[in-house]
């Protein structure tokens, strides 16, 4: 059934081979930039040169591709159009629909906006499609974000898609006792009482069976946690970190002063 | 010396007036299976939770008597080392996935992960408990992507890979087809004669008569009857206390009636009553 719950393609790549933390420092550095530098041309090109090469780097072109045109294309093409209709900026109109006017500022406005949301929404892709969120937890626990947290955030990651299959087998099973749950809108609402109970009841009494079951296998052990993975870390990673954040650095102090 | 010692253990879960477990005497040697018996609400999960900690650890509620495993009194102790030498699954296999990890072989190096083990060690543990009970070839499939069944076989393997001096089961295979049940009922027996000590909660009494030592018989919170499997399970105050018995106890309880069992002693499963009808 849920056979896949997480982006990650498992391949084998530099990318992939890359310390989660490296790799989220590298998102971070890359939305950065794109929405701080002065420059105008800095997102477009960061996307062409930095973001496309990369996801050959990390052999998953096709399926980045494939998001890209199937979400995050869509997404920022929109986004592009409202702000190019709706920002009264300038005043060399190019486009006029009724009391609607594109100027070539907004234009370029809309544009460059767009392309900062394309290059933060395809690296964090790109992140995803090349870490396993396992490892990413792993290592975050071992560099000290408690154990706790991290299992609140993969457990709700994957729980989602089971809520919503369970929602579904209820409604079924309250339709085969002859609930209705076609026809009008406040039929339709008032049918939906009878599926809060199960719903609600039911995943409290299985938070307290999983939280049971896991506190049966150590959750809350006192003592320091291992991990499956060994994660790869080396020195030349940590000052990639530290030249990644000196840059992050650099182009907000940019940023602030031009 | 016995592993396990319960002595005057009543029990009340919060908010409630009558106690799920009342006065409560039990011993256990080390590496014996013990199983137990009884009707809804009598009390088995309750005592599993006593026996695993969780009551009154984690439910709260009112207990008294003292409750003794591997030498440690569990009101002097905490949950988390508690939970080191007693291992706990129970029924509902899908709310024990952690829900933490991708993969079966995560899920049952979950356990060992929280409590240290070394990497090497974990893998070595983790794959001896896949072949153990038979799932090697599920290791890498999301937990969630399985049947009932197979869920049922990562909730034990998960506990079992803790190895724990007691562990304690709530019909773990309650999901499981006969041939599942066999292979788990004989898991189970291996553990117990290489020293593990098991609890188990079962309504299966032809398994229970064929693989475990001793049988406790629960009902409204007190212990009713207790012995040896083919006596108990047997036994006239089961029947007249509504416990479900095995189908070949009763028909030859009728057969007895009508002069057709020759037998003094009544049989639970199926080769002790072919046997017992040739004569
Ligand atoms: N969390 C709880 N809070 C309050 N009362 C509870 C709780 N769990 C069980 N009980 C009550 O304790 C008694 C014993 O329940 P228990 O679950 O131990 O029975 P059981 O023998 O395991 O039954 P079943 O065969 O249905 O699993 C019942 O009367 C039940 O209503
Ligand atoms: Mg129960």
């Amino acid at each position: 059934m849920h056979e896949r719950l997480s982006f990650h393609i498992k391949r084998d790549s530099v990318l992939h081979r890359l310390n989660p933390l490296t790799k989220l420092t590298l998102v971070l550095a890359l939305i950065m930039v794109a929405f701080t530098s002065p420059w105008y041309w800095t997102p477009h090109l960061l996307f062409l040169f930095v973001i496309i090469p990369l996801s050959f780097i990390g052999k998953v072109f096709r399926e980045f591709f494939f998001a890209a045109t199937r979400l995050i294309l869509p997404a920022a093409g929109f986004l592009f159009l409202m702000q190019a209709f709706f920002q009264p900026i300038g005043e060399h109109v190019i486009f006029k629909f009724y009391f609607l006017d594109i100027t070539q500022e907004s234009l370029m406005f809309a544009f460059k906006n767009a392309m900062r949301v394309i290059v933060m929404v395809s690296s964090f892709t790109l992140f995803l499609l090349t870490t396993h969120p396992s490892e990413l937890m792993s290592d975050l626990t071992r560099r000290g974000l408690p154990g706790q947290f991290a299992y609140v955030i993969i457990s709700t990651l994957q729980i989602l898609p089971q809520i919503q299959s369970k929602s579904q087998t209820i409604i079924s099973a309250q339709r085969s006792r002859g609930l209705d749950t076609e026809g009008n809108f406040f039929k339709r609402a008032g049918s939906l009482v009878p599926l809060v109970g199960p719903l609600v009841f039911g995943s409290l009494v299985e938070v307290e069976e999983r939280a049971i079951a896991i506190e049966a296998r150590g959750f809350t052990s006192k003592s320091i946690k291992t991990s499956l993975y060994e994660i790869a870390d080396t020195s030349f990673e940590k000052i990639i970190r530290w030249g990644l954040i000196i840059i992050i650095i650099l182009s907000i102090v940019l940023n602030i002063w031009l | 010396m016995a592993l396990v010692n319960l002595q005057n253990v009543t029990y009340k879960y919060p908010l409630t007036k009558t106690p799920a477990l009342q006065n409560i005497n039990l011993q256990i040697k080390e590496g014996e299976f013990v199983a137990v018996v009884g009707a809804n609400g009598a009390g088995k999960s309750t005592l599993c939770y006593t026996l695993a900690g969780f009551a009154p650890h984690f439910f709260k509620g009112e207990m008294s008597g003292s409750i003794e495993v591997a030498g440690k009194e569990s009101s002097k102790s905490t949950l988390d080392e508690w939970v080191l030498n007693v291992g706990l699954a129970f029924q509902n296999p899908f709310n024990q996935i952690s829900g933490a990890k991708y993969t079966v072989f995560e899920e049952i190096a979950f356990g060992l992960e929280n409590i240290g083990v070394p990497r090497d060690e974990m893998k070595d543990r983790v794959n001896d408990a896949l072949a153990l009970t038979g799932i090697t070839d599920l290791a890498d499939r999301s937990p969630y992507s399985l049947s009932g069944g197979q869920q049922q076989r990562v909730a034990l393997t998960s506990i079992l890979v803790m190895q724990p001096k007691l562990l304690v089961l709530d019909e773990p295979t309650s999901q499981m087809d006969p041939i599942g049940t066999r292979e788990v009922f004989s898991v189970i027996r291996k553990m117990a004669e290489g020293g593990m000590t098991v609890v188990m909660v079962e309504h299966k009494m032809e398994w229970i008569a064929q693989f475990a030592d001793r049988v406790i018989a629960l009902k409204d919170g007190s212990i009713l009857l207790e012995g040896k499997p083919g006596e108990v399970l047997t036994s006239d105050v089961l029947a007249e206390n509504g416990f479900g018995i095995s189908r070949y106890t009763s028909t030859a309880r009728e057969a007895k009636k009508q002069g057709l069992w020759k037998k003094e002693k009544l049989p639970v499963t199926l080769d002790e009553a072919v046997e017992g009808f040739k004569k």
